[in-house]
């Protein structure tokens, strides 16, 4: 396997996945054969995890950045500047970031072979189809040589999320969740584009190892576009709705890759996001904000794939916050880390959702007896989240509460800190009250699926259970350096997560406990499951818009139509006054002309002195 | 002869023409008046042309002569229409076109 070079493999990653989106795409006979597409696709993803794990091994033996474009829109001439290149960037960073996406990417197609087996066969390629084409777009933000090849990527991975939500658009809801998707992160990447913009006017490039003076403009600009990505308060709304769609995409868009695009921004625009230290600061409070509140939202959820949901927008929080205070490391393993155990606790929800056609968790309960795969592998997951020692959440998750407290931001690290005190609180509720407990009706039927579903939660649980101790040689793909050290705020987050479990031990184990903090807590989880931010959102945008109308209808009506108005007046009462020279008498008219002749001479001989 | 009497002819000419296109009632008469002050152009450029000793003057008179039988044509058709219409040619009654 030596005679491939990096960059042949690298374009072996991204354009596999694009030939079999392509030829399911134009070959519809193949695509709803279903099977058969789905055997393509995972082909491809096959061949993507192969090329980014050949990668992935280089980089960990420490290889050196290789870097190939192409030249596009090429102006002034053969030897003119290009203004934009297209190529392949391989780093550490994008390839770590390959290899996620690949091995996340693999686990979900296989799982979904399972899961999806009782879609019509045309839906079945059709679903495949987008999978490819989704490997294919992140590959192409991941391994971009620059920030205008990382935009492209980065709408294309908008259009497949909004394309998976809506995968069963005959259902209402998710017709509607899949539109909120693709309008929320969309207002949010016009940031995203005039950042690109002004990056432009002031540097002449899209690299994000400029160094210029607008930095603060562009990354905040960025900043918005991330928190549309990457679920951030208050763009995050779109997320807990985006669960319409199919698990296995819940597992691999919104939990593992499409919305750590993101973080990875911020990683990959490393160089520029150091420029400036305001939009840090506003990237610290946004992220820490975001983890505690969706943390608290996240504890009263009844939908096993809402709390999942809401603890990634939380989860997200805290790599934002890590990063926005310089904890890069902290902040880019946690995605790494995150992405596995996030990934298989959606897959493994997935599992569970299967097993008794419900997304409630009061219609699971006593899971564990019946599914010991699923019910474990989502343990290890919800241990991984609740940062369990030993865990890979565990040593991230470290990684970003250090960095926050070097950082000397104390404000965001109580916030973040509260945050893995209701992780672990709401996982435990989760674990305790879908897989342990007296089983409902639902749950009594409840059996294992076949392999295809659960070999990808062994791989994903794999990964969570181990990764966190290969934190030295994945800081120094990111070309930084790791030494485990537990310090106060390890242990101080260590207790709390603990707490969080016994917690919910109490509550919602066998003795249900505490009834009356719960009590307590009860209206400000109405307040919580009513959606206010959601409303708010409604409230404002119709208020702004109603504004905005009768704005534009008064400028119309007094201004534009006045001014119209006016002319046409003016005009009248010109004509009626000037009416009266037109006699019809001829003679007039050549007295007229016989006058202006001799004003012409009377002139001539002025000027003429 | 000298060009001061061409000239003071030619004025001569062109205030006669000028007099009779005010003062005149009949569409004929102005119609004649303008074809005086044209001729009293005409005088004028081939004065010129004759005191410079270039030809120009003549050529400009000679289509200065077709454009006056173009408007000679385009007049009496007028005149005659005028007179199908109202059985005069006095322009001073011929008021339709007030504005």
């Amino acid at each position: 396997m030596d005679t491939l070079t990096p960059l042949q493999w690298a374009s072996l990653a991204l354009f596999g996945p694009l030939v079999v989106a392509l030829v399911l795409g134009v070959v519809w006979p193949l695509r709803k054969a279903g099977g058969p597409a789905a055997g393509l696709s995972l082909l491809g993803a096959t061949v993507n995890l192969a090329a980014a794990s050949v990668l992935f091994v280089g980089w960990l033996g420490g290889a050196d950045t290789v870097r190939a474009t192409l030249p596009w829109l090429i102006h002034g001439g053969p030897e003119g500047a290009s203004m934009i290149e297209l190529g392949l960037h391989l780093d550490g960073i994008s390839v770590s970031m390959l290899w996620v996406v690949a091995i996340v990417a693999f686990c979900v197609q296989v799982f979904s072979l399972g899961y999806l087996s009782d879609e019509p066969k045309a839906g079945f390629g059709r679903y495949f189809t987008w999978q490819s084409l989704f490997l294919f777009s992140m590959n192409s933000l991941v391994l971009a040589p620059n920030l205008l090849q990382l935009f492209m990527g980065w709408e294309l991975v908008g259009l497949c999320s909004y394309l998976l939500i809506g995968f069963w658009f005959k259902k209402p809801s998710a017709a509607r969740a899949a539109l909120k998707a693709f309008w929320v992160t969309k207002f949010a990447d016009m940031g995203l584009l005039l950042g690109l913009i002004v990056l432009f006017v002031h540097t002449g490039g899209f690299e994000w190892t400029a160094t210029t003076a607008a930095a603060g403009t562009v990354t905040l600009l960025f900043f918005l576009a991330v928190m549309g990505k990457s679920a951030q308060f208050p763009l995050h709304i779109w997320l807990p709705d985006a669960m319409e769609g199919p698990t296995p995409v819940s597992a691999l868009l919104h939990a593992a890759t499409m919305v750590a695009a993101g973080v990875f921004l911020v990683v990959r625009a490393q160089p520029l996001f150091a420029q400036a230290p305001l939009t840090g600061e506003v990237m610290t409070w946004v992220g820490a904000f975001t983890a505690l509140f969706a943390a608290s939202v996240a504890v009263v959820q009844t939908d096993i794939k809402k709390v999942l949901a809401y603890s990634t927008c939380s989860q997200l929080g805290y790599m934002i916050a890590a990063l926005g205070s310089g904890a890069v490391l902290g902040g880019y393993f946690h995605l790494t880390t995150h992405a596995f155990f996030k990934a298989l606790l959606f897959l493994a929800a997935g599992g569970l959702i299967h097993a008794v056609h419900s997304n409630e968790l009061s219609h699971m309960g006593g899971l564990l007896k019946r599914l010991p795969v699923t019910g474990w592998t989502f343990i290890i997951g919800a241990l991984a989240l609740a940062g369990f020692p030993g865990f890979s959440g565990f040593f991230s998750k470290d990684l970003i509460l250090e960095g926050l407290f070097d950082a000397g931001a104390y404000g965001p690290l109580a916030m973040l800190l509260i945050g893995a005190f209701l992780t672990a609180f709401y996982m435990g509720r989760v674990v305790f009250m879908a897989l342990l407990g007296p089983p409902s009706e639902h749950a009594e039927h409840a059996h294992e699926a076949g392999g295809a579903m659960t070999l990808p939660l062994v791989l994903l649980a794999t990964l969570a259970l181990g990764l966190g101790f290969f934190a030295g040689p994945m800081a120094r793909l990111y070309g930084l350096t790791y030494h485990f050290h537990l310090g106060a705020v390890g242990i101080t987050a260590t207790a709390l997560g603990l707490a969080g479990i016994g917690t919910a031990w109490i509550m919602f184990g066998p003795k249900q406990g505490l009834q009356g903090l719960a009590a307590a807590f009860a209206p400000l989880g109405r307040v919580a499951r009513s959606g206010a931010v959601d409303k708010g959102f409604a409230l404002a945008y119709r208020q702004a818009l109603l504004g905005l109308g009768a704005g534009v209808a008064w400028v119309d009506r007094y201004i534009v139509d006045g001014l119209i108005n006016v002319m046409g007046y003016a005009s009248l009462a010109f004509g009626d006054r000037l009416r009266a020279v037109q006699t019809g008498n001829v003679r007039d008219y050549v007295y007229a002309v016989v006058a202006g002749l001799l004003l012409l001479g009377a002139f001539g001989a002025i000027v003429q002195g | 002869m000298s060009l001061q009497g061409f000239l003071l002819l030619a004025a001569a000419l062109f205030s006669l023409g000028l007099y009779g296109l005010l003062t005149r009632r009949n569409a004929v008469g102005i119609l004649a008046s303008v074809e005086l002050m044209a001729n009293a152009v005409n005088l004028n450029l081939v004065a010129f042309g004759r005191w410079h000793g270039v030809v120009d003057g003549q050529v400009f008179a000679l289509f200065n002569t077709a454009l006056t039988v173009a408007e000679a044509a385009i007049g009496l058709a007028l005149v005659i229409l005028l007179y199908r219409s109202r059985q005069d040619v006095l322009v001073d009654t011929a008021t339709e076109m007030k504005g």
